[in-house]
């Protein structure tokens, strides 16, 4: 058991300051802001939670709402369980594994505005190779116009990015299970289904856990990525709600942005609670357990 | 038998998606993709590289990026460090609450905190310069780094401190004779994520870098226009690749082993 002692505040205090600069003080500007009508910064008035009702009531709000949530459920139930079925092939392919490994990792280091430049390159007749291919095929790929195509590209482009990161956590969770788990199963004649449903599931969900939340939110707040493919088009069928806000930013409308913004970072906010909730949770019950 | 056959495919399948993308851009970087005087369009050539080294705006983007990246990365193990030690080995009032508020800013969308935050480092210079950058950058590398060097100091036998401690030596001293060494892998690790995350960063680097001080990703952008040179564009990707790549490299013994974890 860790001693108790507070003077450890003074070794937290360092680490304290910075968040405090560059975390709370803004976010306490934010909150300021979204209460006000802001034409410039020295002529500012107060109009209370107006923002807040007129954002919240609008259906521009609700229709970027709704494709926010469906792309983050896409990209959850794509990435997640695939992420997990590599990491658990990659684990008996030995040196292979690793060197595949390294390769998922690359795209994790491309700058985020460089994404979508690769893509686009890709799937754009007649240089692309992909787009090449298709035109050779004869297989209409059009994703200016078509929003089917469009979200398919974003889809597959995100998949592309963040793959990588499910298989690593993945495959570190995996790594952690000793191998008498495995023999013990082994012995009790316990199906590959058995196996992963009693053993590798629940002692990877502590790992699956993080990556689950951070696919939630960067997918939630997708916005460098998804608005270089077609601006949040067509027809606003790729309008997320960070685009929304980007909008409002570069309008300069300082007061809705602000409100936007306290908006999408309470959802977040919210889903991080109940995550360290359940998390919270699980860490007693193992306490008690062991 | 056909069980490794299909392994083999699946495998193959996968990497050729992860490749792919990289092909093509590599491929592009290679060509003159612009009509130019003795060359025509779509011949492979050097030329888009030379063409980096020729413009002294590209080459002072590789050096901001790198300069604010480096920065960030020293800013968050010297913060990081003390505070993981903390967390690792003592109980505090509000220890839990910390911790939360590591987690909340380190997935608060940057796109939400990007307004204020330019305002607020207006006022204190810290607008086109890498210092504000590498700040700003901490708001979610400092957590990912406290959370990784608690976990490699929890390792750590408390053994370790009370020696030293029973031999007289400082905190400060201990943390940069005796733990400091021990901890190197997870140094390591935590710099890794930091530089990366720093490296590709795109909302902040581009709030706060109004007239100068523009970072790689920036100085690609400009590069697009009414006749952009897309290999130019694309040898400038294959640069920023680079250090990212490198990371990878000296930190593959980690993947493989699986970096440690901790919810």
């Amino acid at each position: 058991m860790k001693p108790q002692s507070n003077r450890a505040w003074l070794l937290v205090l360092p680490a304290l300051a910075v968040m405090g600069f560059v975390g709370v003080l803004p976010l306490v500007a934010v909150l300021n802001y979204s209460f006000h009508d802001i034409f410039s910064l020295s002529d500012v008035h107060w109009v209370g939670v107006e923002w807040y009702a007129e954002i919240v009531s609008s259906a521009r709000f609700h229709g970027s709402l709704a494709r926010s949530l469906v792309f983050s459920a896409l990209v959850i139930a794509i990435q997640i369980p695939l992420g997990v079925g590599v990491a658990m092939l990659l684990r008996r392919s030995g040196r292979l594994g690793v060197a595949m490994m390294m390769l998922l990792a690359a795209p994790l280091v491309v700058p985020w505005n460089m994404i979508p430049i690769m893509w686009l390159n890709l799937v754009d007749p007649p240089a692309g190779l992909i787009g090449g291919a298709f035109e050779a095929l004869g297989i209409g790929f059009d994703r200016k116009f078509d929003p089917l195509h469009t979200w398919i590209l974003i889809l597959v482009m995100d998949c592309w990015h963040w793959l990588g990161l499910v298989v690593i956590l993945a495959y570190a969770g995996l790594s952690a299970i000793p191998d008498a788990y495995y023999r013990a199963a082994a012995i009790d004649g316990a199906s590959r289904l058995d196996v992963l449903r009693h053993i590798e599931i629940p002692k990877i969900a502590g790992a699956l856990g993080i990556v689950l939340l951070l696919r939630f939110v960067d997918s939630f707040m997708i916005y460098t990525e998804a608005f270089a493919i077609n601006a949040g088009g067509p027809d606003r069928a790729t309008h997320f709600l960070a685009i929304d806000l980007g909008e409002d930013i570069k309008g300069f409308s300082y007061g809705t942005s602000a409100a936007r913004s306290m908006v999408y970072f309470l959802i977040v906010i919210t889903v991080v609670w109940v995550f360290a909730r359940i998390m919270a949770g699980r860490q007693a019950e193992r306490g008690a357990g062991s | 038998m056909t069980g490794a056959l299909w392994r083999c495919l699946a495998l193959g399948a996968l990497g050729l998606f992860v490749l792919l993308p990289f092909a093509q851009t590599v491929m592009l970087s290679f060509v003159s993709t612009l009509p130019r005087e003795g060359l025509a369009e779509g011949t492979p050539s050097l030329v888009n590289y030379r063409n980096i080294l020729a413009s002294p705006a590209l080459m002072a983007s590789l050096v901001n990026s790198g300069v604010y990246v480096v920065l960030n990365v020293a800013l968050c193990l010297v913060a990081g460090l003390p505070a993981a030690y903390a967390l690792a080995r003592y109980r505090f009032v509000g220890d839990r609450h910390f911790l939360f508020l590591l987690l909340a800013f380190r997935v608060t969308p940057p796109v939400v905190l990007s307004l204020p935050v330019f305002i607020l480092f207006a006022q204190f210079g810290l607008v086109n310069s890498p210092v504000g950058i590498a700040l700003v950058h901490c708001l979610f590398n400092l957590p990912v780094t406290i959370w990784i060097l608690e976990s490699f100091i929890s390792a750590v036998p408390r053994e370790l401190d009370e020696t030293a401690f029973l031999d007289g030596q400082s905190l400060p001293r201990f943390l940069i004779r005796h733990l400091i060494p021990a901890i190197a892998p997870g140094i390591g690790v935590a710099a890794f994520f930091c530089f990366i995350f720093s490296w590709v960063e795109v909302v902040f680097a581009r709030a706060l870098t109004v007239t100068a001080g523009k970072p790689i990703t920036m100085a690609i952008n400009a590069l697009f226009g009414f006749q952009t040179d897309i290999g130019l564009v694309m040898a400038m990707t294959v640069v920023s690749l680079v250090p990212g790549v490198a990371m990878i490299w000296f930190v593959r013994r980690h993947i493989a082993r699986g970096f440690t974890l901790r919810a």
